[in-house]
């Protein structure tokens, strides 16, 4: 296995009504290009014992490639459940999902796995990374899963690391670290296998205003580079980095917006 | 993911989470040693029986009065004289009627007490010819043993066993001294050799601790009355371990015959085996074995349910870790395959270590115990695998179904 056969995914499927022209990888032939996220009346439930909660409502909508989207809502809105379900963490009730034209209700959990592992970087709220490990290790994890041998692996994991700033920090445990240094290599796991998809659920949400600044400008820069971002916040002045903000409430979405900057800059 | 790594990954986490790993070879190992320490003791016993009883004699065949063929046990002979006689001793020594046996031993016993100085002392004595030593497989330390003309003398002769020369004598030579048995001043003329004696051994007299007379000297001066040619057993020993079934067979015909008896279901007198008293003796500590077995398997268990305690707490909390991993992009199968991993190196090092304590403790502790432990290969093997399997079983199952959680429902658990 290799990380070089990213563009396996995207020749599948056809959107006609909203496919665009994928201009970066011209090849050949210029491919036709799926929107990453494409979600069809998206209904999640949770069962309690007799207890149900319609945590999403028929949630529908596409974010494109190369999008910088900001979902945003009240705490309990349904937005970390949505998040899952982009992430192929979990499957939607009802509906449809395809991430990048495929449909991920076909797909074995090998599939899911890896195209977890190839295509998306996952930012959680409260880090997730393990205890045991030093920085470094922590961020080639995906790496491993993706069968790049050692050497590329920590190459590579230090270049992430670099590019989050903490090229200092890079033998240090998660208890070592502060919060936003936590993130930070959080940030780094994420980036590292280079995926199209980067989904941050509150990433700031336990950070200081400083840290928070710097995470948001990590995603900026990830977003200049080309990737597809869904950072998902309660808090509008973080929404505001995005170009496109969805707003959620009780497990529906309301209505979308334009970031001004966004708006001027098409 | 090759094997290597997630062989590498396995070994990590068994470093890492190091008192669990620590707590889960000990488990194991303290299993393991308690199998193969509990069945060693076993089958040692059992060893010490039959390296006893060989030594009791070789080739040997016991006639003694009485029967056991019949429904109604044992009869004939018995609270009356003995049916046996001295004659029918002499018959068997034909090499024309019997001639695969070899040596023939009629014995007389009561227990008398002993005199000798101050000291008093009750033991076995054994009124018996010059076959005895032959027979019963025993050697002099020193002295001689009866001969044939203080038989023929009726001598006022001892030989004593070396437990009973000890206790008349305490340090002192036995040898050409005098000892009173049942009032009558025999002199020592040797001391027999040492058995070494044993709570387990099957039979209730103690071979180091008897007095050994004349045949003769027994019937007329010891038990005389009207018993005087009877014996209470004779014994015979076959030229080989492989004539000792037709030795058998020429013994119990002459002595039907000698007592005019067509029938062998009515005959009055029994012939028995060492072959059969090891067999007997042999079956006894085998149930032994088997309790002991039984014991070690149980600690096994609490062992195993040890260990399986310890890796289902650890996968349990480690759930997050494998959601994280399931997120990161690990499949089921490699998640299943780093906990196999795990498991087996925590179950072989358990299993090596305990192999080696138990080993160590079957070398070790006869030296304090008197018991004797003997390694039994099935066992060793048996308990190894058994608890390795257990670690493997109880680290993989719970590890395989949190590998098929949602990895949302891993990573959210508490
Ligand atoms: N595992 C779960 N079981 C039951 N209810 C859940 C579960 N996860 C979330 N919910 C419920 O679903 C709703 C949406 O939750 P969530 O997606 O976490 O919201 P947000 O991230 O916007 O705060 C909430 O009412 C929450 O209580
Ligand atoms: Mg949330």
């Amino acid at each position: 296995m290799t990380t070089s056969d990213h563009t396996d995914h995207r020749s599948h499927g056809s959107h006609a009504d909203t496919a665009e022209v994928w201009m970066e990888n011209t090849g050949t032939y210029p491919l036709v290009r799926p929107p990453v996220i494409d979600a069809d009346e998206v209904w999640k439930t949770y069962r309690n014992g007799s207890l149900e909660v319609d945590a999403l409502r028929g949630v529908s909508f596409k974010i494109r490639s190369g999008e910088y989207v900001a979902v945003m809502g009240p705490s309990g809105s349904g937005k970390s459940t949505l998040m899952h379900i982009l992430g192929c963490l979990d499957v939607p009730t009802s509906g449809t999902f395809h991430l990048a034209g495929e449909d991920v209700s076909t797909m074995s959990e090998e599939e899911l796995a890896h195209v977890r592992n190839r295509r998306i970087g996952f930012v959680f709220q409260q880090f997730n990374l393990l205890a045991s490990m030093p920085a470094w290790r922590n961020v080639e994890l995906p790496l491993l899963y993706a069968g790049v041998d050692r050497p590329e692996r920590k190459r590579r994991a230090l270049e992430a690391l670099d590019r989050v700033g903490l090229e200092s920090r890079v033998d240090h445990r998660p208890g070592e670290l502060s919060g936003g240094q936590q993130q930070r290599v959080a940030m780094a796991r994420a980036l590292v296998t280079d995926p199209d998809l980067i989904l941050a659920d509150e990433p700031t949400g336990n950070l200081d205003s400083v840290s928070a600044n710097d995470v948001l400008g990590l995603l900026d820069e990830l977003h200049r580079s080309g990737r597809t971002i869904v950072l998902i916040t309660h808090e509008a002045d973080v929404a505001q980095a995005a170009e496109r903000t969805m707003r959620i409430r009780d497990g529906q979405i309301l209505g979308e917006q334009l970031a001004d900057s966004a708006a001027a800059s098409r | 993911m090759n094997v290597l790594e997630i062989f590498r990954t396995g070994l990590e986490a068994v470093v890492t989470h190091r008192l669990r790993s620590a707590l889960t070879v000990l488990g194991i190992m303290i299993g393991i040693t308690a199998v193969i320490l509990t069945v060693g003791l076993g089958e040692g016993a059992q060893q010490q029986v039959s390296s006893q009883i060989s030594a009791l004699g070789s080739n040997l065949l016991t006639v003694t009065p009485g029967s056991t063929t019949s429904s109604s046990g044992i009869r004939g002979g018995f609270g009356s004289a003995s049916t046996l006689t001295v004659g029918d001793a002499a018959a068997l020594t034909s090499g024309v009627v019997a001639p695969d046996i070899n040596a023939v031993a009629p014995a007389t016993t009561a227990s008398e007490s002993m005199v000798a100085g101050t000291a008093n002392w009750t033991a076995t004595v054994v009124g018996t010819n010059t076959s005895w030593l032959t027979v019963r497989g025993r050697s002099m330390t020193e002295g001689q043993f009866i001969a044939g003309h203080d038989l023929s003398t009726r001598a006022d002769v001892v030989v004593l066993g070396a437990t009973t020369a000890q206790e008349l004598f305490g340090f002192r030579d036995p040898l050409g001294q005098t000892v009173n048995i049942a009032g009558q001043p025999m002199s020592i003329i040797g001391v027999l050799n040492t058995v070494g004696t044993s709570s387990s051994s099957s039979t209730s007299s103690n071979p180091d601790d008897q007095a050994v007379v004349p045949l003769t000297t027994a019937s007329a001066l010891l038990f005389g009355g009207s018993s005087r040619n009877s014996v209470s057993q004779i014994l015979i020993q076959a030229r080989s371990a492989g004539t000792l079934s037709a030795a058998y067979q020429e013994a119990d015909a002459e002595l039907l015959s000698l007592h005019g008896i067509t029938s062998a279901a009515s005959a009055d007198f029994t012939i028995t085996s060492e072959q059969q008293v090891l067999s007997t003796a042999t079956s006894v500590d085998k149930t032994l074995t088997v309790l002991l077995g039984g014991v070690a398997g149980i600690s096994l268990l609490v062992g195993g349910i040890g260990v399986m305690n310890i890796m289902l707490v650890s996968v349990t909390e480690r759930i997050r870790e494998i959601g994280l991993r399931k997120a990161l992009g690990a499949t089921p199968r490699v998640i299943r395959r780093q906990f196999l991993v795990e498991a087996s190196v925590l179950g072989s090092v358990g299993g090596v270590l305990g192999a080696g304590l138990g080993l160590l403790g079957a070398a070790v502790l006869p030296h304090f115990i008197s018991d004797k432990i003997t390694i039994s290969p099935v066992a060793t093997v048996g308990a190894i695998v058994v608890a390795i399997g257990i670690g493997i079983a109880f680290g993989v199952y719970p590890a395989g179904r949190a590998a098929r959680l949602a990895p949302i429902d891993a990573l959210r658990s508490e």
